[in-house]
């Protein structure tokens, strides 16, 4: 994408963003880009209304998830190391994990699923004031960091819960 | 003019909307004053069975009358080929009960032996199926202009991409591959033109879908799908067919499975309104009698249940909502009517659900609907349909790790890339490997394609910079392109191959069907440029007529010379002609579509001053606020 996905869908470049508004324009925009509406039109348009209806979907994938929206307002900035002491915290989160995977335990699964839950809004909270408030690229790079490593360790979650799911039904 | 006759609307081919399902198709259209209604035939039967028969003689029987012959040629009547599509022959699914046999050493596509030492494909068996729906709709219609033809939302690249071959090897040209739910959603969303948030239910005979989508005045936005793609009702039928086996004894023969799956069926629907059915069942020689309540059906049907819950489940969470949230819960597909089905429907979101429309009809009324929209009849023209891919879409990366590149839900139709490096040296090709599915590791998703990009010059590993783009369009289909950013060397596919017919193998049973046929292929081929010269030249004129203010004299000078050029050969004969001019009309009015497009945008967002949308769009409507011109540098890239 040349231009950026705020530009795109014409909103303001801020990490806070009420989804309701961000689906309320892209509904706006496809009601006249989508290519379902120029089906009758020409080769052309076709083409002109498909890759402008393709922007603006790539603009809202990249903006409704809070990972890549931060990503996008920090731009090529670099992603500093991980902290040692953070680093130790995700090894021990997910030492717990795998215990409680081969233990098929999804009460264990959930109570760490709810630890980490909390420590990502946290997270967030710190991503959005310094994206938003402080304007302090190296703090955001650090708390998105941190959120990526939390939410890959949720998707985990997810697995596992499905898969003790899974193993309850037979 | 002999050209004004052939725009007169009036005599417009109609549009059509094809429900293929797994036990019965039907097509339906929208009448002129704008009902969408379910073709009948002669019998006045809607449905038409989804089996075909191939009889010794080499006759192809279709429908009811090849549902006759099932359970006396079990083996070359095919049942459920919705099934087999896109599946390959080592499929397990290809592998579960069933009559048939098997063609081997074909390929990787699962294909049929039957009668008449032929060998069929699923694309093939599906193609006669929608020809039948085809020939019925022009009985009623006369004319048949394109259809909108129905997916299970949960299907694969793969299974689309077979069910578009079939339409193309039927001489059928698809409007828009629709996902069932969304279709449903739309016959009842009109119906009732209630905003909210709703989920729909679809229980079909080889496929289960979930989706929650958002009705916004017209405007229904897929949040989320979900859904197995080998959950149905026959699961239901396969249950107590084994039932039926078992009280029969013996062995099991192709006509013996053939008989069971149709009486457990029998026994499934009677046990709709029965509590308990008694069975006398007789086949060649073996007797028995048989009693199945209710409660066993429940309690057998249960997993099947508990599997679609799980997925509910998940679509739910996809959709960052709740069944509390919920405010109508559709039902789709034959097999909800089992009462098993609806109480628990009823318990997992909280609240009876919606089955005010034949789910057996709801989703050909929907595909219908979305046809007329496409044709631009003009008659609904608030109603859109903004749809998602059901499944992450991704590569195979080192060690056999899935890198995805879009995301389940992602709306479509959408683009993403991903930038891969080298990790030999000197090496000069990349093994791309396209996957789809939510495991990690690429072994355990659904392997889609495998091609190589050649001719890369040798670099020091991790220099060469491999990027990756997957475009899906609108009907769901993945186009993928790779591109080595160094050199600029690149490749463009169409992911078809895995377990699909290649477009050759396509061309060639087009080119078999015509030999066999009365049909001239120049003739077709001229026809077929004729339309379509009539329908660019009536949508430029439409342009032109629309925003003509945005073409310079120049620019008018040389689209008209392109437009009377593109007239002077639908007069003549030569479709090689005819193609030249639609291309040169198409390349010169190009940068008007762009200027149009970007007017629409600018339309789009008049008014909408950021940061005070209103949700309640009601009550935004009718403000008009300062227009704030939308800056767009240059244009976006287009395809092809």
């Amino acid at each position: 994408m040349s231009e950026s996905p705020f530009d795109t869908l014409g909103l303001p470049a801020r990490f806070e963003l009420d989804l309701a508004t961000l689906e309320a324009r892209v509904r706006d925009l496809q009601r006249a880009l989508h290519p379902d509406r120029h089906a009758s039109g020409t080769p052309a348009e076709r083409r002109a209304s498909l890759s402008r209806a393709v922007s603006v979907n790539e603009a809202y994938r990249v903006l409704r998830d809070d990972l890549t929206r931060a990503a996008v307002l920090l731009g090529s900035a670099s992603e500093p190391a991980a902290d040692p002491e953070f680093l130790m915290e995700i090894m021990e989160l997910r030492e717990g994990l795998s215990d409680a995977r081969t233990g098929a335990s999804i009460e264990r699964v959930r109570d760490l699923a709810a630890i980490v839950r909390s420590r990502s809004s946290a997270a967030r909270a710190s991503l959005a004031t310094a994206l938003d408030v402080d304007a302090d690229p190296g703090r955001a790079a650090a708390a998105l960091s941190k959120l990526r490593y939390y939410r890959r360790f949720l998707d985990e979650v997810e697995v596992a819960e499905e898969d003790a799911l899974r193993a309850s039904q037979g | 003019m002999a050209l004004l006759q052939i725009f007169d609307p009036s005599s417009r081919p109609r549009a059509i909307g094809i429900d293929l399902g797994t036990t019965n198709s039907l097509v339906a259209y929208v009448t002129a004053t704008g009902e969408p209604v379910a073709i009948r035939d002669c019998d006045d039967a809607v449905l038409v069975p989804s089996v075909v028969h191939y009889a010794a003689s080499g006759a192809t029987v279709v429908g009811d009358k090849a549902k006759a012959l099932a359970v006396e040629h079990p083996s070359d009547t095919i049942v459920s080929v919705k099934r087999f599509m896109g599946r390959g022959a080592a499929d397990p699914e290809t592998r579960r009960l069933g009559p048939y046999r098997f063609a081997t050493d074909t390929g990787p596509v699962v294909k049929f032996a039957v009668a008449g030492d032929r060998i069929v494909t699923p694309i093939e068996v599906s193609a006669t199926i929608l020809r039948e729906l085809v020939d019925r709709a022009e009985d009623d219609l006369g004319a048949v202009g394109g259809a909108v033809i129905t997916v299970p939302a949960y299907f694969d690249d793969a299974q689309r991409q077979a069910t578009k071959d079939a339409a193309r090897l039927a001489g059928i040209e698809v409007l828009r591959l629709l996902n069932e739910p969304t279709a449903a959603a739309l016959a009842y969303g009109l119906e009732s033109k209630k905003n909210g948030r709703y989920a729909v239910y679809d229980l079909g005979g080889g496929t289960f879908d979930v989706t929650i989508l958002d009705l916004d005045d017209g405007v229904f936005q897929v949040r989320s799908t979900g859904g197995d793609s080998q959950l149905g009702g026959d699961d239901m039928d396969r249950v107590i067919a084994a039932r039926v086996m078992d009280a029969l004894g013996g062995a099991s023969t192709p006509a013996r499975v053939r008989y069971a799956l149709d009486s457990a069926r029998a026994i499934k629907h009677a046990l709709t309104d029965a509590t308990e059915v008694l069975s006398e069942l007789a086949h060649d020689g073996a007797e028995a009698s048989l009693t199945i309540t209710r409660e066993e059906l429940d309690e057998a049907i249960r997993p099947l249940l508990e599997r679609t819950g799980a997925a509910s489940r998940r679509a739910l969470r996809d959709a960052g909502t709740d069944a509390a949230q919920i405010d109508g819960v559709i039902l789709v597909g034959g097999a909800t009517r089992v009462p098993a089905v609806r109480a628990y429907v009823g318990a997992l979101f909280g609240k009876e659900p919606l089955a005010d429309i034949d789910p057996d009809l709801v989703v050909a009324l929907g595909a219908a609907i979305q046809a007329d929209l496409m044709a631009g009849s003009g008659a609904r023209d608030d109603v859109l349909l903004l749809d998602v891919i059901p499944l992450s879409l991704g590569i195979e990366s080192m060690g056999g790790v899935v890198e995805r590149i879009l995301p389940r839900n992602s709306s479509i139709p959408c683009e993403a890339g991903q930038v891969f490096t080298t990790y030999a040296d000197q090496q000069t090709g990349f093994e791309i490997h396209v996957v789809q599915g939510e495991r990690e590791l690429a072994a355990d998703c659904r392997s889609l394609a495998r091609f190589t990009l050649k001719g890369i010059p040798p670099m020091a590993a991790g220099l060469a910079r491999l990027e990756v783009r997957f475009r899906v369009d609108a009907d769901g289909l993945l186009h993928v392109a790779a591109r080595e950013r160094t050199t600029g060397v690149e490749q463009q596919v169409d992911v078809k191959p895995s377990y699909g017919l290649t477009d050759d193998e396509i061309e060639a049973m087009l080119t078999a069907a015509y030999e066999h046929g009365e049909e001239d292929v120049v003739a077709r081929t001229l026809a077929e440029r004729r339309v379509e010269a009539e329908r660019v030249i009536m949508a430029t004129e439409k342009a032109l007529r629309e925003d003509g203010d945005l073409v310079g004299p120049d620019e008018r000078a040389r689209i008209d010379a392109a437009m009377a050029a593109l007239r002077t050969a639908h007069a003549g004969a030569d479709p090689r002609v005819l193609a030249v001019r639609i291309e040169a009309l198409d390349e010169t009015s190009h940068d008007f579509a762009g200027r149009r497009m970007d007017r629409s945008i600018k339309k789009a967002l008049a008014g909408r001053d950021v940061g005070t949308i209103e949700r309640d769009t009601e009550a935004a409507r009718g403000i008009e606020r300062a227009h704030e011109p939308l800056s767009r540098s240059g244009d976006v890239e287009e395809q092809g």
